[in-house]
């Protein structure tokens, strides 16, 4: 069997230096990956501000940055993995120079707590697609709140704001999910996740 | 100013702010914002790159209040879009006038945020060029095989990951090698200490913004 389902309640809590390398390592490879297409987003967002619908390419694109949460949680089975993923993923962001600063890290925040709530409401038992099929959902919600508040969302017409949560449900479902769900398949056929 | 402290008084401004509805007030902080990076010597050119990046999602911002706003549109249309310019300048002050050494240093000893943390961001950190490099080796070697990877490709991911594995083991192991303990009291080279103006300046900052957010600007 793999590491993943000998894991036990105290391990899941516990976080060894290799872990923490390992989560914030994928952190690093998500965080290149993605400003592989920053230069993509600020066509698209220009494409979008144009015909006044600049806020569609943070939404289609919101999935893209959630990536490392869920699979920090999938790979590593930690209560809290995802939040952590997903703060580190998004210090690497800051860091590396993404746009928007320290707004990243608060983000970061919204976005690993909304997507563990998933996990957390399985209990951390199922790392499979009821998990993750939970943790968009949360995700969405949670960071779409956040959304309503910090970027106004709220401000909206009704119909416009309606639009704007399924794209972004669909980005999130696509990216933290189904995307997700086929990478760590892919990690699962391989076995290599069985080193202990 | 102390890493931490700074990094908690621009999360604290930076969550307020997403609450407050006044234009001026974004302005007030993004004003004092340059201000403080011109201070610290940031270059002109970090600090026009700043400005230049964030016309796209400005502009984006400010038309699609604009257009599909409910409401008073053209106060939502202001607001949203010069409160983006405060998280800029906000964020720039983290990115541009400190090092991540001395943040994770600073938490660490500030803090007492665990230093397996500390040393395990940090060390991954310390990949981040040879990361990026690696992606672009990653993409180039599918490309000789005739295969594209995208975003949305999890064979792109998956490598990550086990790149991600093979260098946290390494890693973690020449850490312990070299005599990282996780468990045993650390002593440090370079110790942080928050200077006693520390506290005043940012109490002034916090108190600042409560003026800011309760007085009603437009």
């Amino acid at each position: 069997m793999n590491r993943q389902t000998t894991s036990n309640k105290t391990s899941a809590l516990s976080y060894s230096l290799r872990d923490v390398a390992f989560i914030a390592l994928t952190g690093v490879f998500c965080g290149a990956i993605f400003f592989g297409t920053s230069l993509s987003y600020n066509f698209l967002a220009a494409g979008l501000a144009a015909i006044g619908l600049g806020p569609f390419a943070n939404d289609v694109l919101l999935g893209l940055w959630m990536i490392a949460g869920p699979l920090a949680a999938m790979l590593t089975q930690k209560i809290g993995a995802s939040t952590i993923g997903e703060l580190l993923g998004s210090f690497v962001e800051m860091i590396l120079g993404g746009q928007w600063g320290a707004a990243t890290l608060i983000s970061g925040l919204v976005q690993g707590v909304g997507n563990g709530l998933g996990f957390a409401m399985t209990g951390y038992k199922r790392f499979d697609k009821l998990g993750l099929l939970l943790s968009t959902i949360t995700g969405t919600l949670i960071t779409f709140g956040w959304s309503m508040i910090n970027e106004g969302y709220g401000k909206y017409n009704l119909g416009f704001l309606l639009l704007l949560l399924l794209v972004r449900f669909i980005s999130i479902g696509f990216f933290a999910g189904v995307l997700v769900y086929w990478i760590n398949k892919l990690v699962e056929k391989s076995g290599i996740l069985n080193r202990d | 100013m102390n890493p931490s402290l700074k990094l908690g008084l621009v999360l604290i401004i930076s969550f307020e702010l997403a609450f407050m509805q006044s234009v001026i007030a974004n302005l007030i902080v993004a004003g004092l914002g340059l201000i403080y990076l011109i201070l610290k010597r940031v270059s002109p050119k970090k600090i026009l790159w700043m400005l230049v990046v964030s016309i796209i999602p400005v502009f984006g911002t400010w038309f699609s209040f604009y257009t599909h706003g409910a409401g008073d549109a053209m106060h939502s249309a202001w607001l949203l879009s010069t409160r983006i310019y405060a998280y800029i300048f906000l964020g720039g002050i983290l990115s541009y006038t400190g090092t991540v050494d001395e943040l994770l240093g600073s938490l660490e000893q500030n803090c007492h945020l665990p230093s397996k943390f500390v040393y395990g961001t940090l060390g991954a950190f310390n990949f981040a060029p040879r990361v990026v490099l690696t992606v672009k080796q990653m993409k180039t070697a599918a490309m000789m095989r005739g295969e594209a990877l995208h975003v949305w490709s999890p064979e792109i991911f998956f490598k990550s990951i086990l790149i991600s594995l093979r260098w946290s083991d390494n890693l973690s192991q020449a850490m312990v090698s070299h005599g990282f303990n996780e468990t045993t009291t650390r002593t440090h080279y370079d110790t942080f200490a928050i200077p006693w103006w520390n506290w005043p300046v940012a109490g002034i900052c916090l108190v600042g913004l409560q003026f800011l957010a309760f007085s009603g600007l437009f």
